[in-house]
């Protein structure tokens, strides 16, 4: 009737047994382990199933998405946040490479102004004014326009500083030092409260773009030196190579040093975007309400204080998926890039 | 007719006085093909590497294609004969991030402004001629050496030059591909075209050449017609080498 193959069962009995409990002390050292992960297992389970009171998330979801947005108008950051998540399965489950790289690429810059536009408002939208946007979307925008912004900045960067023009080469290591040689949280200071202060009257800009040119000048410093590393690291035999066929010094860069060195850069690029989004929290403390600042206004609410488990909790939960998403994205990415390139 | 390569007294000296050309003179006539021997540090490659301007000198001139060159290394002239003149490294140099018609393509595209498609179309003629277009989709890392050199000539000759440059192109291959890409050279060599090899191949050298060229320390020793350098060469130095060589 049944067979039930019991001998793989039998087996891993016995390699446990062989490992972990071949004489007393190893046993001991086992058993003290192996109760310490239950009860912590337990004790973590009973607390989310049991003793949590998830009420003020499950309330709360749409604050924590889409922050003070006009919960009629919320349909458009939805909008955007859905269209980001579907290009990002489209391009891990997508059709074949080759065709990929002509369009996607054009397709993940268009989620800027389009997200922009969503949020904005403008021809046929009602517009909405950037003190209303929130939560989850406001620190997508945050991340997605300052890495798009910081990566040919960063580039920039990284050319000039090998440039063989001593001023250019000076200026940029110059600015690659200092920015690495700040905070960051100084750095964002510096865009929310000194840059009104240097601008004449009467222009103005939004605090959630100051939020994104600071964040842009770190982390394009961080990128320039990722960039350099790559650069570094193309044999000059290359050069030559293009050389000899006549491209000049632009079309060289263009052509030849640009697409390698981003290609070897790429795992530290992606640990760069990865880093941005979670450094996005820290303009909690300058009063922008992205998502900790969502969190720490609930928890501002007589109704849900002292909570802080909670939504701690759960604010960890969403970073670690849409980092999850942005590290699985970057390993589709290199493996594909990776797959013609056994050997430099 | 007015000679494709010119050169008069190259001299360039390194820092310690070290001479990596001294005083070399040579002339290559429309059409003829160029070999240069010689021991490894005699400054070969650097002679050739001036042609095209990869290799600055001190002293002399070089008149390539009827542009003139002195020591000024004059970029914009020398951005006009690399236009005219290919060059076939050792270590074929491809880029690695560009298929092989892309390796092809990329500088008619953007240094003579053709038209990708018909620069596309020359391209397979070309890896047609060179018998590896069914390669054209695939990377350089997937190909053998001797193909990858073989795309490194098709890649040279894109630009329709009327002179090509051979630095050490089969140093780097195995054995048993080394052939493929001396056959490739060959067939240029018969439809006529001008080039200036440096090799170790004596038996590339005797068939294929007009001239051999002998340096040693930066100096030219002797130039003379293959079969005269072969087998009575002129100067006890190449018969060392030439001897050399056999052993070898």
């Amino acid at each position: 009737m049944f067979k039930i193959n019991i001998n793989p069962i039998i087996i891993s009995y016995k390699k446990l047994r062989k490992t972990l409990f071949s004489n007393l002390f190893n046993t001991i050292i086992s058993l003290l382990i192996i109760v310490l992960i239950s009860v912590t297992c337990v004790n973590t389970f009973e607390w989310l199933i049991f003793k949590a009171d998830w009420k003020v998330v499950i309330s709360n979801l749409p604050l924590y998405a889409f922050g003070s947005f006009p919960p009629n108008e919320q349909w458009r950051p939805a909008t955007w946040i859905i269209s980001l998540l579907s290009l990002s399965i489209f391009t891990l489950y997508g059709p074949k490479w080759r065709w990929l790289r002509k369009n996607l690429l054009i397709l993940w810059i268009g989620t800027i102004p389009l997200g922009l536009f969503l949020l904005y408002g403008g021809v046929g939208l009602s517009p909405i004014m950037s003190r209303y946007w929130g939560g989850l979307t406001l620190t997508i925008l945050l991340t997605v326009c300052s890495s798009f912004l910081s990566l040919p900045f960063g580039i920039i960067l990284a050319l000039c500083r090998q440039s063989s023009l001593p001023l250019i080469q000076r200026l940029s290591s110059i600015y690659i030092d200092a920015m690495r040689a700040i905070p960051l949280i100084a750095v964002l200071f510096f865009g929310q409260l000194l840059i009104p202060l240097f601008l004449p009257v009467g222009i103005e800009i939004d605090r959630v773009w100051r939020a994104i040119f600071a964040f842009t000048l770190f982390v394009s410093a961080y990128i320039a030196e990722d960039i350099r590393g790559g650069l570094q690291s193309i044999p000059n035999t290359q050069i030559e190579a293009a050389n000899s066929l006549g491209l000049n010094q632009y079309q060289i860069i263009q052509f030849v040093l640009i697409p390698q060195a981003l290609r070897i850069a790429l795992p530290a690029l992606t640990n760069q975007s990865i880093g941005l989004f979670q450094n996005t929290s820290l303009m909690a403390i300058l009063g922008l309400v992205e998502l900790l600042g969502v969190g720490r206004s609930i928890l501002a609410n007589p109704e849900f204080i002292g909570q802080y488990i909670e939504v701690y909790v759960w604010l960890a939960c969403v970073y670690w998926m849409v980092c999850t998403i942005m590290a699985v994205l970057a390993r589709h990415l290199e493996q594909r890039m990776t797959i013609n390139q056994t050997n430099f | 007719m007015d000679p494709i390569v010119v050169a008069k007294n190259l001299t360039k000296s390194y820092t310690k006085g070290l001479r990596a050309l001294d005083n070399v003179s040579l002339t290559v006539d429309q059409g003829k093909v160029l070999v240069v021997m010689g021991p490894s540090g005699s400054g070969k490659s650097t002679l050739i590497r001036t042609f095209n301007g990869l290799e600055t000198f001190d002293k002399g001139e070089l008149n390539i294609l009827g542009i003139k060159v002195d020591s000024t290394h004059d970029e914009r002239k020398i951005q006009k004969i690399r236009r005219r003149v290919g060059m076939v490294f050792q270590q074929f140099n491809l880029f690695p991030h560009l298929s092989i018609l892309e390796n092809i393509t990329l500088a008619p595209v953007h240094v003579q402004k053709r038209r990708q498609i018909e620069a596309e179309k020359y391209g397979m003629y070309l890896l047609n001629q060179m018998g590896i277009d069914s390669h054209a989709k695939k990377y350089p890392s997937q190909l053998s050496g001797g193909e990858q050199q073989r795309v490194a000539i098709a890649r040279a000759l894109a630009l329709k030059p009327e002179l090509l440059l051979f630095d050490e192109p089969t140093s780097a291959l195995d054995p048993e591909r080394i052939n493929e890409v001396l056959d490739a050279m060959r067939n240029l060599a018969e439809q006529g075209m001008t080039m200036v090899v440096v090799t170790h191949e004596i038996g590339f050298a005797k068939d294929v050449s007009d001239q051999v060229l002998f340096m040693d320390s930066g100096k030219v020793i002797e130039t003379s017609p293959p079969n005269i350098f072969f087998s009575n060469a002129r100067h006890e130095r190449s018969r060392k080498f030439l001897n050399q060589l056999d052993t070898y």
